[in-house]
């Protein structure tokens, strides 16, 4: 509680982020590098680089499309040439920064040695794996999976998936949001007839399969019954049953970890126990649990894709059904790279906002440091 | 005012903790208004758990606690209208860490008490400003020293404009330097007729500011008299040990 007791004087600024610790990486001891060193850090970059920029090369120099191209440039003695050379390098990384790495006399020196050896087995891993896939029958794989032109037909098709894969995931986290708050505040009622029933809904959705919900739901329930309600309503509203039983878990623990103190002081200036909830708790603890409800956010993101199991129609199929549709059609796969290039567009982004969010709140500058 | 007087009373009331943890062990106590009543007593012997008791976050097992013509243990009884008349200020002050000073002081005022935004606001710079912080209005409980946010929780609990006020060791979480701060606003509140229940370890204050001394050792009140008497003449075995530590 003796936050801020240094920054007495108010309206100073807050103390800034605290440093991260001293980065062990080369950017500052260039000067202190060896030969032996400098050849390692040179050969291992070089090597890896090659592994790529080489392949590219030739393959842009083959064409990428159409596949026999393609199957060609992989299979042709320009690309061996690339890949042996870079091994040749990560070799020599390896050598140079293992004998660079124990003569070393500085810091410096022994870290720009270690790096370029890890450089360099990287570049031979990579090439090496190049180089076994290429003794395979290159031909038949680039047609499967790297059938570049055929995706130019789907375009509309995949962008439309992906945003059926949004539009399921934020309304399926927008109803688990709401379900999850009113639920955890269930679970944490004093009595048992309220806490019981909400156990239950959590403890089932979070104890069965979403596999089998979303089968149960559609085929059991509003088959079975001959209910008049779509595949999309029913995935959407098992998407916020299943995220519902998660937020509220991830809620429970947020308002249980705010102080009892703030909840006393709230009921003795006359709040009501909602009241109380909802002006001094559920702020403080929304902002805490903003980094767990992304991270669910990005798994129900990937988790629509079980929805293939409900047979959509054209129009509604997400990043996966609309793959595994076109690969039906087609007998190529490379529509499955588009999915999960798909997945990653949307996923990843999610993903830097959770750790931008959670770097933000641990340095307290939102006011929640005590 | 009660029947009797007094503004608040408590009639034999115990308090358990489960079924093991006897807390507080038939206590009567009648506070009269413009008292300031100082309880004093060992760790552990039932004096947060008492006022606590008073303003009904504690439930008492047994007994009545009546406030202002209003029996508070009575079932029916709208306790969150009474808990406006009832100020309590806590050690950890307890202030809202995503409220500004200002926000704190008029959450409850639009929220509670239903006044204008206009209203809320202006009373929260009075009140912060009776306890020397106009100028710490926007300033977040992060940002203020523990004297400031503890004068800040004091002026929060101030503006509801209670009848009575209580003080659960409002400085022990205080450096030592900024106890007199804390204090002052404390003594000053006193002088102006506030009705007080302190419970404190700052035997200066018991006994200049004090009107009335308790002595609480395992859940009772051992007992009670004016200030200076009771330290200058102990009746009890048990005060006279606790006053010779704690002096
Ligand atoms: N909410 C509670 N649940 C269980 N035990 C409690 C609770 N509050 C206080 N106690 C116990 O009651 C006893 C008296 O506590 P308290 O009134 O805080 O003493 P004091 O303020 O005089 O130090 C202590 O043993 C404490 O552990
Ligand atoms: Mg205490």
């Amino acid at each position: 509680m003796s936050v801020g007791e240094g920054a007495a004087a108010a309206g100073d600024p807050l103390p800034d982020e605290p440093r991260r610790p001293p980065d062990r990486g080369l950017r500052h001891t260039a000067g202190e590098q060896t030969p032996l060193s400098s050849l390692a850090l040179a050969a291992g970059a070089g090597g890896l680089v090659l592994v790529f920029a080489g392949s590219a090369a030739v393959a842009t120099a083959y064409g990428w499309t159409p596949t026999e191209s393609l199957a060609e440039a992989i299979t042709s003695p320009a690309q061996l040439v690339v890949l042996l050379t870079s091994i040749g390098l990560g070799a020599l990384a390896g050598i140079a920064g293992l004998l660079g790495a124990r003569r070393a006399m500085t810091k410096g020196a022994r870290e720009g040695a270690i790096s370029g050896a890890a450089l360099g087995l990287q570049a031979i891993v990579l090439a090496g794996f190049l180089l076994w896939f290429r003794n395979g029958d290159v031909e038949r794989f680039a047609r499967q999976f790297f059938d570049f032109a055929l995706l130019s037909d789907f375009t509309d098709r995949f962008l439309r998936a992906a945003g059926n894969t949004v539009v399921l995931a934020l309304s399926g986290e927008a109803i688990g949001i709401a379900l999850g708050l009113v639920f955890a505040v269930f679970a944490l009622s004093s009595r048992r007839v309220v806490r019981a029933p909400a156990r239950a809904y959590i403890n089932f959705f979070r104890g069965t399969p979403l596999l089998w919900q979303l089968s149960f739901f559609f085929f059991g329930i509003v088959l079975g019954l001959q209910l008049d309600v779509g595949v999309y309503t029913v995935a959407i509203l098992v998407f916020g049953l299943n995220a519902g039983a998660y937020s509220a878990e991830i809620f429970r623990a947020g308002i249980q970890s705010i102080e009892r103190g703030q909840f006393e002081a709230a009921r003795s200036l006359g709040m009501s126990y909602l009241m109380a909830l909802r002006l001094v708790i559920l702020p403080q603890a929304i902002r805490r649990v903003i980094p767990p409800l992304t991270n669910e956010f990005v798994i129900l993101i990937k988790d629509t894709s079980l929805v293939v199991v409900l047979g959509l129609t054209l129009s509604q199929q997400e990043l996966l059904s609309t793959a595994r549709d076109i690969y039906a059609q087609t007998f190529n796969a490379t529509p499955f790279l588009a999915a999960a290039a798909g997945y990653l567009a949307i996923t990843l982004p999610m993903i830097r906002v959770v750790t931008w969010l959670e770097r933000r709140l641990r340095s307290g500058l939102t006011g929640i440091g005590a | 005012m009660n029947s009797d007087g007094s503004l608040v009373r408590l009639e034999d009331v115990h308090k358990w903790f489960g079924d093991d943890l006897y807390v507080l062990r038939g206590i009567d106590l009648a506070v009269t208004p413009s008292e300031v009543v100082v309880v004093i007593g060992p760790s552990g012997s039932g004096k947060s758990t008492l006022l606590r008791t008073i303003n009904l976050l504690e439930e008492p097992t047994e007994g009545r606690v009546l406030f202002d013509g209003v029996d508070l243990t009575d079932i029916r009884t709208d306790l969150n209208a009474a808990r406006t008349g009832i100020g309590l200020v806590f050690q950890q002050f307890n202030l809202f860490p995503h409220k500004t000073a200002l926000g704190n002081i008029t959450l409850a005022l639009r929220n509670v008490l239903g006044l204008s935004r206009e209203e809320a606001r202006e009373r929260a710079v009075e009140q912060l400003r009776e306890v020397g912080l106009e100028e710490k209005a926007d300033a977040y409980p992060g940002q203020l020293s523990g004297g400031q946010q503890q004068r800040v929780a004091i002026a929060r609990a101030l503006a509801m404009r209670p009848k009575l006020m209580l003080f659960d060791e409002v400085t022990s979480a205080l450096d030592p330097e900024l106890v007199k701060e804390v204090l002052d606003v404390m003594q000053r509140l006193a002088g102006e007729g506030m009705t007080m229940v302190v419970v404190t370890h700052e035997m200066g204050f018991a006994r200049e500011v004090g009107t009335r001394l308790l002595f609480i050792d395992h859940g009772q009140i051992v007992e009670e008299g004016e200030p200076r008497e009771m330290f200058a003449s102990p009746g009890h075995e048990r005060t006279r040990q606790f006053l010779a530590q704690v002096l």
